[in-house]
Order: C-alpha cells, then sequence, then structure tokens
C-alpha cells in the first residue's frame, strides 16, 4: 500500500494552513485537496469520498464539529479524520472524539508528525 | 501608459481571494485566462497598479468591482437547457422526493429565479412535460421572477434566438416553437402559459414575503454576483420561501457554502442541491 | 393537472400577514414558542434600530440554528453599539457555531467593530485575540494592514501570530517585510511559521 493512491482533504478557513499540509502531504506522495469550510468539505465528500480528513475547528458557516457530526451520519466511506485545533484544554479532545474524530492535534503541526498521524491512521507503513 | 502585467504572486494572491469569495478555483494552467481580465479591470477602474486594484477589490463598500471582475470572471450567457443535469436531477430525484410526503390534491411550486428572458422556466416546464409521466397527476404552478421588467417582458413574449435554443433537439424545437420569418423561434403559446412572471427585487423583504410553501428553488448564476450580505438575505429569503424539506439549485459553480449554514447539503445521482430541514 | 397558474396577489397561502408587524408585536412574536414565527419576526426587526438589545437577548437562548442566523442578518443590518457589545461577549461563548457566526457578523460590521479592535486585539484570551483577526479578514478599515502588523511585533502567542500572517500574505505591503523578518527570528524553530512568513514575503515582494 503506498501513498499515492490515497487522497486526503484538508479543510482549513486560513489559506497558509491549507497550504503548508498540503506541502507536506504531497511531497509524501499523497494526493490533497481543500476546503475552506465544513460546508465545502462536506460538498466535496460527497461528491467522493476521502481516504482521510484533516479539519480545523473554528471555521465560518458549518465548523469542524459539524462537520464531522455531518459525515459520520452519511451513508458513505468513512474514511478517518484527525481534528486540528489551536485550543488544547480536554474538552475539546472529547468533544472531537465525540463528533467523530480518530485523532486530534494540536497547532501548528510539525511535518513529521502530521505524516506519522496520517500514515497511521491509514494503515500505511513508514 | 505601460503594458500591464500580473506576477506569479499576484495571480497567487488574486486567486486565493477569489477562491474565499466565490468558491471558483483557477488552476495555474487558467494564468492567461484571468490575467487578461484582471488587467481589462485595471485599467477600467484607472488603478496604477495591481496592488491598488486589489485593494480596491478587498475594501470597496459597495463590493462593486467584484461583482464587475467576477461577472468577466464567469460565464454567463442563458441558453435553453443550461445545466441541465439539475433539471434532470428534478425529475429523477427531486420531485419523486417532495411528492412523496405531499397529500395528492396539493400543488407543486416550483420558482425560477432570475426569469432573465425565460430561457430557464421554459426549459424546466419542457422538461417537466416530456420527462415527467407524473405531471398528469400533479397541478403544477411555475413561477418566475426578475428585478427587471423589460426582461420580463422579453420572456412573456418568449422570443429566441438560434444561438439561445442550439441544445433544443429539432423534434422538441418542432413541438415547442413556432419559427418566426426572422429566423427567430418563438415559444408555443401553452407554453407561455404555464409560466407566471413577476417582478421581483430579492433585496426587497416587501417584495419577496409573500412567496411561501414553494417546494423546488432554481436560482443560478445570480448570488455570485451579489455581495455577502445580499447573498445571505437571498438565501433566508429562499429558506422562508420553501416548504419544510423543500430545495435550492444553485449555479454549478456556486455553493452554500460561502453563503449560509441554513441548509443541508444533499447528494442526489443527478446532482447535489440543498435542502431546507424536513420538519422535526 | 399539468401546468395551473394563480393570481400574482394570491401567491401567499400562509397566515404571514395575520401577525403584527408592528414593533411591539414583533418583540412579542420574537418569544414565539414556533420556530418559524420567532424567525419572521427576527428577520421584520431588521427594520426597528431600537430592537438590538431584545434581538441580543434572544439571540443568547435562542436554540435553533435558523432563528439565531435571521438574528444575525438583522443585528448586521443594525449595526449599533448594543449589536457590537452584544457579539463580542458571543466570542466567549462555548458554543462553536454561535462564535464563529458572531465573527462572520462583525465582519461586515466596519464601522462599529473599528473602534472595539484595539481592545479585542489586546484581550488577556488568545482565543478572542485569534478571533479579532479573524473579523479582520473581510473588515474594510483602514487600519487592518497597521493592525496585524502590531499583533505580529507584539503578541507573544504563537497562534495569533500565525492568523496574523495568513492575512498579511494578502494585504501586507512594503513596511510589514521588516516586522516579518524579525517574526522569523522569534519563532526560528517553527517550521509554519517560517512557511507562512515566508509566504508573506514572497506575495509582498513579488507584487
Amino acid at each position: 500500500m503506498n501513498a499515492g493512491s490515497k487522497r486526503i482533504l484538508v479543510v482549513d478557513d486560513a489559506a497558509t494552513v491549507r497550504m503548508y499540509h498540503r506541502q507536506i502531504l504531497q511531497q509524501a506522495g499523497f494526493s490533497v485537496e481543500e476546503a475552506i469550510n465544513g460546508l465545502e468539505g462536506l460538498e466535496k465528500a460527497l461528491n467522493t469520498p476521502f481516504d482521510l480528513y484533516l479539519v480545523d475547528i473554528n471555521m465560518p458557516k458549518v465548523d469542524g464539529y459539524d462537520f464531522l457530526r455531518d459525515l459520520r451520519s452519511r451513508d458513505i466511506y468513512q474514511g478517518p479524520a484527525i481534528m486540528i485545533s489551536t485550543e488544547s484544554e480536554q474538552h475539546d479532545k472529547q468533544r472531537a472524539f465525540a463528533a467523530g474524530a480518530n485523532f486530534y492535534m494540536v497547532k501548528p503541526i510539525k511535518p513529521a508528525d502530521l505524516l506519522k498521524y496520517c500514515k497511521l491512521l491509514l494503515g500505511i507503513g513508514s | 501608459m505601460t503594458k500591464q502585467e500580473i506576477s506569479l504572486e499576484e495571480f497567487q494572491k488574486f486567486r486565493e481571494f477569489f477562491y474565499r469569495k466565490t468558491g471558483i478555483q483557477f488552476d495555474d494552467n487558467k494564468r492567461y485566462f484571468v490575467d487578461k481580465r484582471l488587467i481589462e479591470r485595471i485599467e477600467a477602474t484607472q488603478s496604477d497598479s495591481f496592488r491598488n486594484y486589489f485593494t480596491t477589490l478587498r475594501f470597496q463598500t459597495s463590493g462593486e468591482e467584484l461583482q464587475q471582475l467576477t461577472n468577466l470572471m464567469t460565464v454567463n450567457e442563458t441558453y435553453f437547457f443550461r445545466e441541465d443535469y439539475q433539471f434532470k436531477c428534478l425529475v429523477e430525484s427531486m420531485l419523486p422526493a417532495v411528492c412523496a410526503n405531499k397529500k395528492p390534491g396539493t400543488r407543486l411550486r416550483i420558482w425560477s429565479i432570475p426569469s432573465s428572458s425565460g430561457e430557464e422556466p421554459y426549459s424546466i416546464a419542457i422538461y417537466l412535460i416530456e420527462h415527467w409521466p407524473q405531471i398528469a397527476d400533479w397541478d403544477v404552478e411555475l413561477i418566475s421572477s426578475d428585478i427587471d421588467t423589460d426582461i420580463l417582458q422579453k420572456a412573456r413574449q418568449g422570443v429566441y434566438s438560434p444561438r439561445s435554443v442550439q441544445h433544443v433537439s429539432p423534434l422538441l424545437l418542432d413541438r415547442y416553437f413556432k419559427k418566426q420569418k426572422s429566423g427567430d423561434f418563438q415559444i408555443c403559446n401553452d407554453l407561455r402559459d404555464s409560466v407566471e412572471f413577476t417582478r421581483v427585487n430579492l433585496s426587497e423583504v416587501s417584495d419577496t414575503r409573500p412567496y411561501r410553501n414553494f417546494d423546488v428553488i432554481f436560482c443560478r448564476n445570480l448570488l455570485i454576483y451579489f455581495d455577502d450580505l445580499s447573498r445571505r438575505k437571498a438565501a433566508e429569503v429562499f429558506y422562508d420561501a420553501l416548504n419544510p424539506g423543500g430545495f435550492v439549485c444553485l449555479g454549478h459553480s456556486e455553493s452554500m457554502s460561502r453563503i449560509t449554514s441554513l441548509f443541508n447539503v444533499k447528494k442526489f445521482p443527478e446532482a447535489i442541491v440543498y435542502q431546507k430541514p424536513e420538519q422535526k | 393537472m399539468g401546468f395551473v397558474k394563480i393570481s400574482a396577489t394570491d401567491i401567499s397561502t400562509d397566515d404571514q400577514r395575520h401577525n403584527d408587524r408592528s414593533y411591539l408585536g414583533l418583540l412579542d412574536s420574537l418569544q414565539s414558542t414556533d420556530e418559524m414565527t420567532r424567525r419572521w419576526a427576527a428577520r421584520d426587526l431588521a427594520a426597528f434600530p431600537q430592537a438590538s438589545a431584545a434581538l441580543m437577548e434572544q439571540l443568547t437562548q435562542e436554540p435553533d440554528r435558523s432563528v439565531r442566523e435571521a438574528i444575525f442578518v438583522s443585528l448586521t443590518q443594525i449595526g449599533d453599539q448594543i449589536a457590537v457589545d452584544g457579539l463580542i461577549t458571543c466570542l466567549r461563548s462555548e458554543v462553536v457555531n454561535l462564535r464563529n457566526d458572531a465573527i462572520e457578523a462583525m465582519k461586515l460590521m466596519p464601522d462599529a467593530v473599528a473602534p472595539m479592535m484595539q481592545g479585542l486585539l489586546h484581550d488577556s484570551d488568545p482565543d478572542i485575540r485569534i478571533f479579532a483577526v479573524n473579523i479582520l479578514e473581510s473588515l474594510r478599515h483602514p487600519k487592518v494592514e497597521s493592525w496585524l502588523i502590531d499583533v505580529i511585533t507584539t503578541d507573544p502567542h504563537l497562534n495569533v501570530c500565525a492568523t496574523a500572517l495568513d492575512l498579511l500574505a494578502e494585504v501586507g505591503s512594503q513596511q510589514a517585510i521588516e516586522p516579518l523578518q524579525q517574526l522569523k527570528q522569534k519563532f526560528a524553530d517553527e517550521p509554519f511559521v517560517q512557511f507562512a512568513i515566508d509566504i508573506a514575503l514572497t506575495r509582498i515582494q513579488g507584487a
């Protein structure tokens, strides 16, 4: 199993963050698409479900929690999701998992960490 | 005046801004397309640099320049059966969903806005007659509105150029249109009678308040030209105009993601549309 | 069956006309047990600038998001001090979409929000400072760039600076270059910050 066949959706309202994650993931051979909020993310996922979702919490219109809850309620392939936040309080982790996240990371993320956990969740060997 | 050129960084800056505002994404291979239009607007606004133009774009209170630019960047030609996958969706998915929850004998109401010169509402009418057998079982109100009374008049007349009907098959052309001496085509009287054309300013609450109990709304390639607040207000109008479970269709490059969270995203085989939540 | 027409005046088949649309009638309807009624009241109250307090109060206790949406739109249009003060309190809410919707509303109220900006950008809570920078994204105000430069020069919190960087890449000019270079030194070990600063510098210098 290699990275090349895996599609990752980066859902974040900050363009620079999307670019940063995109660059790291593309360099590792993943195919990356972007969405600026949970609603656009949902539209893209409904079109073609992704293998992995990187989801920011605070976004306009539809935030990360609502996005994940909605995604998990759909009858489509359910890829794992990493929730990403600037907040580091414990209760947000619980909220994230309750919404349907598989993992939780705090911004800013180091490239090696991002790759490590994406690969782990995708079941790809290092 | 020296010939304007757009640098790569300027293109990237603009591209991100435009994507954020409209959802339209330009690939690198659209460089020429985008640069050309930016330069056109830079010159038209007499901005002496991209930077000054971009500042206007971002900070202008009226948002007019962004609308102008959006106009240039998008295809806004209207013609029969434009984006007809949505009409297919209407017949194969939306109407079945709506009818399943409707008491027989109640009317189906469809709103097409803007009417422009009528291509869209007449296309819907033809499509329903041709592809929806259940039209025999239901009363359908097809209402189409525009802010411009002149264009409403044109729509009522229903006369179209060959270009406008180029995607209409010869069979349908023959069935629903009358060819004029001028070479134009006029919609047959029965169809002209099937659409109610009304004048509506979407931003006027007094205009829109009476529009209620609709099952499907088509609002394609209009909201993309509105500023942020006007778009949201229009979405409010549609939300209140719809029955619970009713649908809104936007243009294929438009998305509620830039407008509001009021609607649920609904994926049908033919299209992604937006649904007002069903009654709790 | 088939297509039917109705007269234009007959379009509304609903009960809306029965409801009292006077100011007091609307305030009453804003408290209705029916969501639709509350929504219509919230929409219609946009025409009454004195309604901002009542709208704000309803917002804090309104369970239905569609009603909250209508309230936000009306508050945006009224755009007075009460509305802004109220929206600022929403920033401190635990309800994520309430915070985010408040940010969206404030983006569209440059005149009312501008005097509050300094306070927000220097709030003791870094999350509030981040939200303040978010508001700047669509805020039509000449001081946006200088506020952002102030943030990256003085804010100790990494994520606040990072949020400001994103916007500086879009609105930054010559005067942002030196502060950006200094920030590079300050967070030399942070790959994301280095990345974001490089983007901003390239965008500014490539113009």
